[in-house]
């Protein structure tokens, strides 16, 4: 049975756009205009139990919105969401005691207190056994290696260390399902490089499901086989990260070491330029054409090295999101 | 029931480490309490009596009353508003706890603060100033004291709940909390001065409200003031008051809590 299952899932928002300046506030007092947003609009999607998947879409894509709508936060304007069997939004401590919901730049540890004090609260809030508190904060502390700033009042800490103890105050009762919105988010690459272990570590020897919401492709590159990506609130792909290529990508990559300078229109005429430097070309060549451009490469110019490869997947996506909001 | 003792270590722990901040809050009360000594004394000067309280009586009534305020009106349930504007309720709303629970193991801690320290700071007064303070007489009094202070502490917890749960449907209750703060609560539950000095038609308005039963009542109650029939008869209502604000409280957060957009993030 899948963990989570979303049908048809639809979030509207309602707004009122005010006009700038003191005007515009006395007008909004009088005459408001409402619109709906739709944050998510009929998406559908299912993630079996122990997967790990990436969820990304530019910034307003609904993402947060729906990792909200299935830790129950929000109610869904319409379809249905089951989480691990619950309506999240009846919002039943059963359901509660077996999902966390981490968000990358908000905090949910007592701002005025060392991150042990909430540890103990959410080890009480949620009915951890002294036992259980014990294994599970030993290992995850050992794992994080946060041992020395456990005293010291969060408000204290810097990002990194305060990010990886909400990280433990939100796994202190092992959810099996796990929702983690932009985790490494204002992270150096270091601290990324640990949180996205961290994340691995514990999808691997919790069995926990998983969904990880991030903006920096390497997250997702190395957590995640499968990804859903969407983009204005529509599901733009579901599957294998690998398919994104094959699917949105009609072009390679050809990198071209020449042995003499040479004449960029001549380059152009292959297909899209995408850097020149010195003696060193990157082009863009559709795919039904590359055979024909490197036959020319050969005949035209005299070639040091030549590589083809696919396009790189941010590039990709970017150019995904890129298309779709023209 | 472990988990609502933990959280009231968590709030003894915040009192604690802002010690200067507490001593501050603690000396505006007793500056408070002194203020209003001597503004009645002074009325006291030349007469007896002031609209049937003799001065010993106005004095309890006046210092019992920032006594009860500290009791029953003292809360921290005005910061929901802030947390269903900012988002921050999100992180309660995703844990396995009660919400009204919760709520309330936070006002404990405060009221057990406030009743420790007003109690010491009205002896304090009452020795300084040297007035004779008002104790009951009748050992039931104590009772039928308890059983409404209790009920007004609940009435006016739920009372401050409804209203900042408007924050699901407006931006600011600034405005709302204002007008229920200074003219409903502060007047007509008698917290400036005892409401049977008003005209006989506006107290009856009054008594049709909710609020005198959080000041007013209990205070009469202290001083032994009304019959036993009154009494129960107050106490009665003070309750069914509670239980129609709790029932609209849950009301309002289904309502409510459907509209919650969870902002931020």
């Amino acid at each position: 049975m899948s963990a989570i299952q979303v049908k048809n899932l639809q979030k509207y928002y309602q707004v009122y756009k005010k006009e700038p300046g003191l005007k515009g506030s006395f007008k909004a007092i009088f005459n408001r205009r409402y619109e709906n947003v739709k944050a998510v609009d009929d998406i559908s999607f299912s993630i079996e139990a122990g997967e790990l998947i990436g969820f990304i879409g530019p910034n307003g894509a609904g993402k947060t919105t729906t990792l909200k709508t299935l830790s129950g936060l929000l109610h869904p304007t319409t379809g249905s969401v089951q989480v691990l069997g619950f309506k999240p939004f009846e919002r039943r401590d059963e359901f509660k005691k077996s999902i966390a919901l981490v968000m990358g730049q908000k905090n949910s540890l007592w701002w005025d207190l060392p991150p042990m004090e909430t540890f103990l609260l959410n080890k009480e809030i949620y009915d951890v056994s002294d036992n259980d508190f014990k294994k599970v904060s030993d290992e995850l502390i050992e794992l994080l290696d946060v041992q020395a700033i456990l005293h010291i009042q969060t408000k204290k800490l810097s990002l990194g260390q305060r990010m990886k103890c909400e990280l433990i105050a939100s796994l202190i009762h092992q959810p099996q399902v796990l929702f983690l919105d932009e985790p490494t988010i204002g992270l150096d690459v270091v601290m990324q490089k640990v949180m996205r272990d961290f994340i691995q570590e514990y999808n691997k020897r919790y069995k926990a499901t998983i969904i990880l919401t991030s903006h920096y492709m390497e997250d997702v590159k190395q957590l995640a086989k499968r990804v859903v990506v969407i983009d204005h609130g529509k599901l733009l792909f579901d599957g294998q990260l690998s398919e994104i290529v094959k699917k949105f990508a009609d072009y390679k990559v050809l990198t071209v070491d020449f042995n003499d300078t040479v004449d960029e229109k001549k380059i152009k005429a292959l297909g899209t330029l995408v850097s020149l430097q010195d003696r060193k070309a990157v082009i863009s060549v559709s795919k039904e054409k590359i055979a024909h451009a490197t036959e020319k490469l050969f005949k035209n110019f005299s070639v040091e090295d030549l590589t083809v490869e696919e396009p790189d997947i941010e590039d990709i996506i970017r150019q995904l999101f890129a298309r779709k909001k023209v | 029931m472990k988990k609502y003792l933990q959280l009231l270590k968590l709030s003894f722990d915040l009192y604690t480490t802002y010690r200067f901040n507490f001593v501050l809050w603690r000396v505006r009360q007793f500056a408070f309490f002194a203020s209003l000594i001597f503004f009645w004394q002074a009325m006291y000067s030349n007469t007896t009596n002031v609209l049937g309280y003799n001065q010993s009586q106005m004095l309890t009534y006046v210092v019992g009353l920032a006594f009860l305020r500290s009791i029953i009106l003292a809360t921290r349930t005005s910061d929901i508003a802030s947390e269903i504007k900012e988002g921050t309720l999100s992180r309660f709303l995703l844990k396995p706890i009660g919400f009204y629970q919760y709520w309330a193991s936070l006002d404990t801690i405060d009221k057990i603060f406030n009743l420790g320290f007003s109690l010491i700071e009205i002896t304090v007064i009452v020795a300084l100033f040297n007035f004779s303070f008002y104790i009951p007489h009748e050992p039931m009094t104590f009772l039928y004291f308890g059983i409404i202070v209790i009920l007004a502490t609940v009435l006016h917890f739920f009372m401050s709940i409804i209203l900042s749960f408007f924050a699901f449907w407006t931006e600011d209750i600034w405005a709302a909390r204002w007008l229920f703060g200074i003219i409903f609560l502060e007047f007509f539950s008698g917290a400036f001065f005892p409401i049977d000095m008003l005209p006989v038609t506006v107290q009856n308005i009054i008594y049709a409200t909710p609020f005198p039963y959080l000041l007013f009542f209990p205070a009469k109650i202290w001083l032994e003031q009304l019959s036993v029939t009154q009494i129960i008869q107050s106490i009665v209502i003070c309750g069914l008051w509670t239980v129609a604000f709790a029932y609209m409280a849950n009301y309002i957060w289904a309502k409510g809590s459907k509209n919650y957009g969870a902002y931020g993030g």
